[in-house]
């Protein structure tokens, strides 16, 4: 039995378009246990950029609880300054996030790029480098955003999050720009180094291949009819 | 492709490219309002500026030459001219006109004319042509309305041509100058040529703002091009549409613009017109500024140069387009080039010439170089967030360019203007304070002997604690030297006693003691425009044909003297010659306990006139201030406005900026950062380019004051202001720049709160440039 890292109770959000009030996600619940990984599926707009923006504080719920690595955030609180600060502190030192496009600053070389997270997160940036190098881009450090292809921005993308060490990485979307051969070896590599170093993983994907490489899954669309 | 329709077969409609293209601004209705508010009010702002400068030049030049013939006839009594004195002298047969000068109770001096009087100076001669025109509004109106006008003063001259001997006159009148007013038309001539050189700038810095937000539009218009050229649309047509496009937006936007301009010259024109007409004696004519062929040309012509100057120039710069270090090399070879000439530029074209290197010069180098400094203060920053914000620093300011570059100029326009305005105001104040240092001005009149006032003055002296007064004679005199015998005339200036009304005065150039040795008539004391025509300087010697008698004199010093197109020698009357040619004399008396009214009486009495030509000129002093106050407050409001045109368009620019880049800005929360952080690295980013701005600007500033003070007055006129610098009015323009950045700063920190979408790719169309 594994320690669970992430716990979501009941959590709904809503979102408002005009007068009318529209469910994205309602009262869903499950667990994550560290070193697992989850594939969140569905079709478009079925919720799950949202609950990965959730699950990092980057929205607030409208109900529900989520506990995650051993901080508990509930919806509503009095306190929503202190909520804000709290998952920044997370974002910044435990959680990684990888978007579909455009995770790295463009007027940084990959390796400034993968050094800035790093040292963010309070973490040594002398082992950015060798992150570039096991992600098979380390030739290309001081190459900018602009000057690599797609396949490579997400390589150094995911290196900027393994290089930050952390607990949870969210996903989303992370080979849809890609073609299939080159969103192959960045998923193999995602559930490679994933599994080697022990932190958890959420994965939004309509992906069914991808989604598969995950331990669990959780179909929004099934869920949430938006 | 058989089965596909062209673009432009019959299956599609006819105006399907058009619509296709402004297509974009039904989606973004605030864009075409922007670019077309950013023309009304290009437009709006140059012709003001522009109508203002012409309708002055055009009033100078009619102006001048409505009294190019300066001689009137005035009675020997020294009694003001009636109308029956026109009688009696049309009665013998004497040719003149009379001109009945009118100051109304409220509004500015009206000058009543005959127009069937003016033939008197011939057919085709400056006088008759200016009068020739209809008499359709101030300050010109037909003499019989001006006599009509309640007026709280009013004076009537008869204006003779040249060709009117003294002889020629019955009894009781004789010949003199005609002069309305102090001349001051050279002070006006400048005035007015430093109002068109910052014209000119306007209109630069507009043409850029107008560029930067055309080129903002198209960027975002890019995607639809290519689309378009996908389907098969070849871009020459495209761009041909494109030029249609901003060509019809011109004529819609110029035309209310012009009006707005002309709108905003009339209500301003009034006020300006009372201050050129109090201080430069140049009466405004209405509607005398230009008309509307030349703004809606000029303002089509600048529009279409900004926003389709790459299309016409496509060709050239592909074939000419320099790699980054042979372009910066480029700018610092012209504004080197600039500098230098302006220093030695021997004519006013070559220093206008060198101000537009050095501006062209600058406006390329300035966003290189704060890209270069920040990008070299990236490479030594080890923290990974100052790195950061130092390599967004760099890309902010080579995608604002445009708009920067024009903050900078209108900056600089601004603190030269400032300068410029401040340095007349100080020093005309100072001058005119010491050429009007006596309370009254008399003057002697003809045939009177100036000699029984000043001896009846100096037995006063001793009675009368606080009587100054001097004698003021006024001739010519002949300068020779060994080379050229018969040199150029100048004005003579002699004064006796050198008293304390005169050596106030401040010099530019002195000998030890120059007062006292000036009153022992050991030298004699010279103008600017004579030292620097005749490149004389103290301890020089002049050699002056005062009468027919040679005579070399040493320089004791050189003074300032604005406003006055010749030169002038400043001697001790005492050692005028006997037969030197008096043309005018005057006293000038602050009477002290005396009071005025007794030494008018007195004087009356010792030239046995009945009436004395008077002048309070404290009065004199009084007006001069207020209409210099106006004057320059409209000169900073027009100059304030470009400012604010320039900070508004930053403001845009900057805004749309941050909208395509805001989606980087979200990664730092997503990375960890609170709100708070990112919205205070923005800060200090929006702060970094305007501030970087504000610095570069200050030096450019300060050298156009340095050219227009220093090189074009001097070169124009023979005499030159102080330098000035004004460092509170730097804090002033700081303080407007940091509020120009707070501005940017709140509305990105407004705009990082709204959810925002990832960019598709990482192209420079969606912000992802480095």
């Amino acid at each position: 039995m594994t320690e669970s890292l992430l716990a979501v109770r009941g959590l709904s959000k809503h979102f408002v378009s005009g007068n009318e009030t529209v469910p994205v996600i309602e009262k869903l619940s499950f667990t994550l246990g560290q070193g697992q990984s989850l594939a969140l599926t569905g079709r478009s707009g079925s919720g799950k950029s949202t609950l990965l923006n959730l699950l990092c504080g980057l929205e607030l719920p409208d109900a529900g609880t989520i506990v995650l690595h051993d901080r508990v955030f509930e919806a509503g609180g009095a306190a929503a300054r202190r909520t804000v600060t709290a998952w920044s502190t997370l974002r910044r030192q435990h959680i990684g996030v990888v978007f579909q496009e455009a995770n790295l600053m463009p007027a940084l070389s990959l390796l400034e790029n993968v050094q800035f997270r790093a040292q963010l997160a309070g973490r040594d940036p002398a082992n950015s480098e060798d992150w570039l190098t096991r992600l098979g881009i380390g030739e290309l450090a001081q190459r900018y955003p602009d000057q690599v292809s797609g396949g490579q921005r997400q390589r150094a993308a995911l290196a900027m999050v393994f290089a930050m060490e952390p607990a949870l990485i969210l996903a989303d979307e992370p080979t849809g720009s890609l073609d299939r051969h080159t969103s192959d070896e960045v998923a193999r590599v995602l559930f490679d180094l994933q599994a080697r170093h022990g932190c958890s993983l959420i994965l939004g994907t309509h992906d069914a291949e991808l989604a598969a490489g995950c331990q669990q899954r959780l179909d929004l669309g099934h869920l949430n009819a938006v | 492709m058989k089965g596909l329709p062209s673009l432009f077969s019959p299956t599609f409609p006819a105006l399907f490219l058009p619509r296709a293209l402004l297509s974009h601004y039904r989606r973004h209705p605030l864009q075409l309002l922007a670019l077309a508010a950013m023309i009304v009010i290009a437009t709006m702002l140059w012709t003001g500026m522009n109508h203002l400068t012409s309708q002055a030049r055009a009033s100078l030049d009619q102006s001048e030459r409505a009294v190019a013939q300066r001689q009137q006839v005035v009675r020997d009594d020294g009694r003001a001219l009636v109308v029956e004195d026109f009688v009696s002298l049309r009665l013998a047969g004497v040719c003149v006109m009379p001109w009945l000068e009118v100051t109304p109770e409220t509004g500015s001096r009206l000058v009543g004319i005959d127009p069937l009087a003016a033939h008197c100076f011939g057919a085709g001669t400056g006088a008759s042509q200016a009068l020739d025109q209809p008499l359709d509004g101030k300050p010109f109106v037909d003499v019989h309305a001006a006599a009509s006008i309640s007026a709280r003063d009013s004076h009537l001259y008869l204006l003779t041509p040249e060709t009117t001997q003294t002889t020629g006159l019955p009894g009781g009148y004789y010949l003199k100058t005609f002069s309305a007013s102090p001349d001051t038309g050279e002070l006006g001539d400048s005035f007015v040529l430093n109002l068109e050189a910052l014209g000119v700038l306007v209109l630069l810095i507009t043409a850029l703002l107008l560029r930067s937000v055309y080129l903002l539009g198209l960027a975002q218009r890019r995607d639809s091009f290519a689309l378009l050229h996908r389907f098969g649309v070849p871009p020459g047509r495209v761009q041909r549409w494109l030029a249609l496009e901003i060509l019809a937006l011109s004529l819609v936007s110029v035309v209310p613009g012009v009006w707005l301009g002309r709108w905003l010259a009339a209500g301003l024109g009034s006020g300006f017109g009372e201050a050129l007409d109090g201080l430069f004696d140049i009466p405004l004519y209405a509607g005398q500024g230009q008309g509307w062929i030349t703004p809606v040309l000029v303002m089509l012509a600048v529009v279409v140069i900004a926003c389709l100057g790459d299309l016409l120039l496509l060709r050239f710069r592909e074939r000419f387009s320099l790699p980054l270090p042979a372009r910066a090399a480029l700018a610092i070879a012209l504004l080197a080039a600039g500098l230098a000439m302006a220093w030695l530029a021997p004519s006013l074209p070559w220093v206008f010439i060198a101000v537009a290197l050095v501006f062209a010069g600058a406006g390329w180098l300035t966003p290189a170089a704060i890209a270069h400094l920040a990008l070299w203060r990236a490479g030594r920053s080890k923290a990974p967030l100052a790195r950061w914000r130092f390599r967004e620093l760099a890309v902010l300011v080579r995608r604002l360019t445009l708009p920067l570059v024009a903050l900078q100029f209108a900056l600089a326009m601004v603190l030269a203007v400032q300068a410029l305005v401040t340095t007349f105001e100080d020093t005309f104040d100072r001058w005119l304070g010491q050429r009007l240092e006596a309370a009254y001005y008399i003057e002697v009149p003809s045939r009177t002997d100036g000699h029984k006032a000043a001896a009846w003055l100096t037995g006063q002296q001793a009675s009368a604690p606080g009587l100054q007064w001097h004698r003021v004679i006024r001739g010519k005199a002949q300068l020779a030297d060994a080379e050229n015998p018969g040199g150029p005339q100048v004005d003579v200036l002699a004064v006796a006693p050198v008293g304390s009304l005169v050596r106030a005065w401040a010099l530019l150039e002195a000998a030890v003691q120059p007062w006292g040795a000036l009153a022992s008539g050991e030298g004699v004391m010279i103008n600017e425009q004579l030292a620097r025509r005749q490149n004389l300087g103290v301890g020089d010697s002049v050699q002056l044909t005062l009468g027919a008698q040679p005579r070399a004199l040493p320089v004791l010093g050189v003074y300032p003297d604005y406003g006055r197109p010749v030169g002038e020698v400043l001697l001790n009357a005492a050692t005028l010659p006997d037969n030197f040619d008096v043309r005018f004399e005057s006293l000038s008396v602050t009477p002290g306990e005396l009071g005025i009214t007794q030494v008018t009486s007195a004087l009356e009495q010792i030239w046995g006139v009945n009436e004395l030509s008077l002048r309070d000129n404290g009065t004199i002093r009084e007006l001069a201030t207020g209409v210099f106050d106006q004057t320059f407050a409209l000169t900073r409001a027009m100059t304030l406005l470009t400012l604010i045109l320039a900070a508004s368009a930053l403001l845009m620019m900057g805004w749309v900026f941050f909208s395509a880049r805001a989606w980087y800005f979200r990664l730092l929360v997503v990375w960890g950062m609170q709100q708070r952080e990112v919205a205070g690295q923005l800060l200090r980013l929006a702060l970094l380019v305007t501030g970087g701005i504000a610095v570069l600007a200050l030096p450019l500033g300060i050298w156009l004051t340095w050219v227009l003070v220093h090189r074009i007055n001097p070169l124009a006129f023979g005499w030159s202001l102080p330098m000035a610098v004004y460092p509170v009015f730097w804090l002033e323009l700081a303080v407007l720049n940091l509020a120009i950045g707070l501005s940017i700063a709140a509305l990105m920190r407004r705009q990082l709160g709204r959810p925002v979408v990832a960019p598709v790719s990482a192209s420079a169309l969606m912000g992802g440039e480095r």
